[in-house]
């Protein structure tokens, strides 16, 4: 395990862009990290919408979001110093707008474990994610990734900013 | 009046009173239109509408508009058409307000899942000539759970020893009916004592209502856990245990000075939860099951798979 591979967990939020921020900040100055920033499709629930159409529609919107934010997190940590050839960028699909079958997609039932097993995959060492802070009856009810990757990852270093 | 709907009740239900014959329904959009004799077709069948359902929450009627208590004419059974309703809404679990969808689509979709499934409500989808997709689904004829438990005339002590057991054993088969819809990818969404039912007759535990919806991505069987634990709370203490209720209780001042807040709910902060302050013959096993949705908690259950590894063991204690 490299500590120096880094992975950077983001969703969109303003804690991941803080996660983001706080990583450029300290790897910036230093030499030989690999940085993946990596993030996990979860589209809206089909259930929420009245027709396919509406659904996709904001899937699309989504998509195009997250794209958009994980070129902004590339480009705020090259301007923390690190050169772009070291960082890259992962977008995992959701399984629900890929055809059945189809391979490294997401299910988005356990957001924490997908990004463990990348982590694993990928032989990364360090991990950043940002933190809601959310309470514990919150995280009982609605979850914590942060909280949850605290709870599972072994072996690696956890950085969870807020 | 219409004759149509006048010929079909005579046929079919001649004790009903013509008077009352409305009109025949093919398009069911605008449900609120839809009354006491009227008439809904769908795919060739006919439903003689007798009235709305509604539920008794706080002491108070809730009408389901969209809700329609019916008779089939053509068979004569009773059934309930659940007309579609997008609906958005905040529901309030404990301090939290959360986004709440009814998806009729996602009922649908349960209704096929559950079909041959006895834990569960049945009922088909038939599409209305304007494509608005229609439930039509059995009445379960039964009792709430909660009712059924708070009727047992017994002292709460007879009660645990005597009946909970069976309660429990049902209980359990009930979870792993949500336990199965959370391996097809499928929440039940409103779990609550009043969607258990106890079927006359045979006993068997039954779900109903699957319409309601939540976007929550990190833990989304969440609130089912959290209602499945409420159920069971209730279950054991055969009613809910508040700050509001305990003087009626009967309990010692030093066993309501001893509890705590780490003895109350997680997130509906007034109800006890360590029961076993309560009924010091709780075992522990199964009162540290409870705790798992107490203030005091560290661990949360994140699937009802681990709640009931841990649920099932209880049950030989309890003879």
């Amino acid at each position: 395990m490299d500590f120096k591979r880094v992975l950077i967990a983001v969703d969109g939020s303003e804690n991941s862009l803080r996660a983001v921020r706080y990583a450029a900040a300290i790897l910036g100055g230093g030499q030989g990290y690999a940085v993946q920033l990596v993030h996990i499709e979860r589209l809206p629930e089909r259930d929420m919408f009245p027709d396919e159409s509406a659904w996709s529609g904001q899937c699309r919107e989504h998509s195009r979001a997250m794209r958009d934010f994980l070129e902004e997190a590339r480009g705020m940590l090259e301007a923390g110093g690190l050169s772009g050839e070291t960082i890259c960028s992962q977008y995992i699909d959701s399984c629900m707008a890929r055809p059945e079958g189809a391979e490294d997609c997401s299910h988005g039932r356990n957001i924490a474990l997908e990004i463990l097993s990348i982590a694993e995959e990928g032989g990364y060492g360090t991990l950043v994610i940002g933190r809601r802070g959310v309470s514990k009856a919150e995280e009982f009810l609605f979850g914590s990734v942060s909280n949850k990757l605290i709870h599972h990852a072994k072996d690696r270093t956890v950085w969870v900013v807020s | 009046m219409s004759e149509e709907v006048r010929g079909l009740v005579e046929r079919y239900m001649p004790e009903f009173p013509v008077r009352r014959c409305g009109r025949v329904f093919t398009d069911t959009t605008q449900f609120m239109d839809i009354n006491h004799g009227d008439v809904i077709e769908l795919g060739g069948l006919h439903y003689l509408v007798l009235k709305d359902e509604s539920e008794r929450r706080f002491g108070m009627e809730d009408p389901k508009y969209w809700v329609k208590r019916c008779r089939e004419l053509e068979t004569g059974e009773r059934k309930i058409l659940k007309l579609v309703f997008f609906e958005r809404f905040p529901l309030k679990v404990g301090e939290f307000e959360v986004q709440c969808y009814r998806s009729p689509k996602k009922e649908s979709r349960i209704l096929d899942l559950v079909a041959d499934d006895p834990r569960f409500m049945h009922g088909v989808t038939r599409p209305d000539d304007h494509e608005n997709p229609v439930r039509i689904l059995d009445i379960v004829q039964g009792r709430e759970i909660g009712k059924y438990v708070y009727a047992v005339k017994a002292d709460h002590e007879a009660y645990f020893r005597e009946h909970f057991p069976s309660v429990l054993d049902h209980f359990m088969e009930a979870c792993g009916a949500i336990a199965f819809l959370h391996a097809h990818g499928e929440k039940h969404g409103d779990i609550r004592r009043d969607h258990l039912f106890i079927e006359y007759g045979t006993g068997t535990y039954r779900w109903i209502d699957f319409d309601y919806t939540f976007d929550f991505h990190e833990n989304p069987y969440g609130l089912d856990i959290f209602g499945l634990g409420n159920i069971l709370i209730y279950c054991a203490g055969k009613q809910v245990w508040n700050m509001g209720n305990l003087r009626e209780g009967g309990f010692p001042d030093e066993t309501l000075d001893g509890l705590d807040r780490g003895d109350h709910s997680l997130v509906i902060r007034n109800r006890v939860v360590n029961l076993r302050k309560l009924f010091p013959y709780i075992p522990a096993e199964l009162n540290n099951v409870f705790m798992h949705f107490s203030q005091r908690t560290e661990v949360f259950y994140d699937t009802v798979e681990e709640f009931l590894d841990e649920l099932r063991p209880c049950r030989g204690l309890l003879g």
